[in-house]
């Protein structure tokens, strides 16, 4: 039987481990925090922006604390989320009639287009890299954040546009994967 | 030492933040830790506080934690220098030691003395060394081969000592 001194390293072991990993965690992440004040400076919706990057980091430093394959998500999230944001951005700064929330002109199907490359690039390495259904969710999750923080500038239009464009090309993938790469790690022919 | 694969993969999986591994690494770490402990303070509560710490330290540091090393060698090093600060902090509490202070020194005393004196300067030395000298020669210390052929450990436990030797020298101009 364990006597209560070594229940107590234990537990203060265990405390260790998790501040060491939250720790650590916020380090790696905190660069993200640039790109949050960089995108709230040049887009035009300081709060949405804010609030989607507060939940960008709040979700990055989860994920990157609880490790497998969630923290194998961020990366390729925050880089796929990278296109529609500088989407966006770029078409608000474009020389055109911008109507702001409705400009369909540019800035909702810069948006949209945004949302379909992000949803191939995560689809192929989720493909690519046999991932499990932890992966996508991560990786979408994260993802996702990133260009909102972008599309916001376009108000709810450009979000939902962005969501749009990546389920678009995310869910086929996600079908294949399933058939293909899901059945075959639980032992059934694909 | 069938356990050595087992720890190795273990806290692989515990550095990827696969939780359920906690408490198999805590329950295989423990006992060579303290008896490192005990070995190096020969103090029971010395020994405990110095586990206690090494095994913090060792935790928090899981995530660095190298799967193509062996983990025990890596996890001992770790606690062996918790021990040594514990040593260099009794050291400056009391640079001549009050047990042996107040009386005339008996043969024992002076050999007691000169023992400790020698673990300390020992001890001082092995800290100038790599953490790959200190994994070999601590892995030497607990009969662990560290995961390398034969050959190899012998020339790395060589070369290790050879280093620490040449340290010793350079602090303390002997050999």
């Amino acid at each position: 039987m364990e006597s209560p001194e070594l229940k107590e390293s234990e537990r203060r072991a265990r405390r260790a481990y998790e501040a060491a990993r939250l720790r650590r965690a916020v380090v790696a992440f905190a660069p993200i925090l640039l790109l949050v004040t960089a995108t709230a400076l040049v887009g035009h919706r300081f709060g949405y922006t804010l609030a989607f990057g507060s939940a960008l980091f709040a979700l990055g430093v989860t994920l990157l604390w609880y490790g497998r394959s969630a923290k194998q998500a961020v990366l390729p999230g925050v880089a796929a989320g990278l296109v529609p944001l500088l989407f966006a951005l770029c078409a608000r700064q474009m020389n055109h009639a911008c109507g702001g929330d409705r400009c369909m002109i540019f800035c909702v199907p810069a948006c949209l287009a945004g949302g379909v490359v992000a949803g191939i690039v995560v689809g192929s390495i989720g493909v690519r890299t046999r991932r499990g259904f932890g992966f996508w969710l991560a990786a979408s999750g994260v993802c996702l954040l990133t260009g909102a923080m972008g599309c916001a500038c376009v108000g709810l239009p450009g979000v939902i546009g962005l969501a749009l464009g990546y389920m678009l090309t995310t869910v086929p993938a996600l079908i294949a994967a399933r058939h293909a790469v899901w059945p075959e790690t639980k032992g059934i022919d694909p | 030492m069938n356990d050595q694969p087992d720890l190795n993969a273990l806290m692989a999986r515990l550095g990827d933040g696969d939780r359920s591994a906690f408490g198999a690494v805590f329950r295989l770490l423990w006992p060579p830790t303290l008896r490192l402990c005990l070995s190096m303070l020969k103090n029971d509560a010395d020994a405990n506080d110095a586990a206690q710490q090494g095994m913090e330290k060792v935790f928090s540091r899981a995530s660095d934690y190298d799967p193509s090393r062996p983990a025990l060698p890596w996890a001992l090093a770790i606690s062996a220098w918790e021990c040594r600060t514990i040593l260099r902090r009794r050291s400056r509490r009391r640079e001549t030691p009050e047990e042996f202070a107040d009386e005339p020194m008996t043969g024992a005393a002076e050999d007691e003395l000169l023992r400790r004196n020698l673990t300390r300067a020992a001890v001082e030395a092995m800290g100038q060394l790599s953490d790959a000298d200190k994994e070999t020669l601590i892995a030497t210390f607990w009969d662990e081969t560290a995961g390398a052929s034969g050959a190899t450990f012998r020339k790395r436990r060589e070369r290790a000592l050879q280093r620490l030797r040449d340290a010793f020298k350079r602090m303390y101009g002997i050999a």
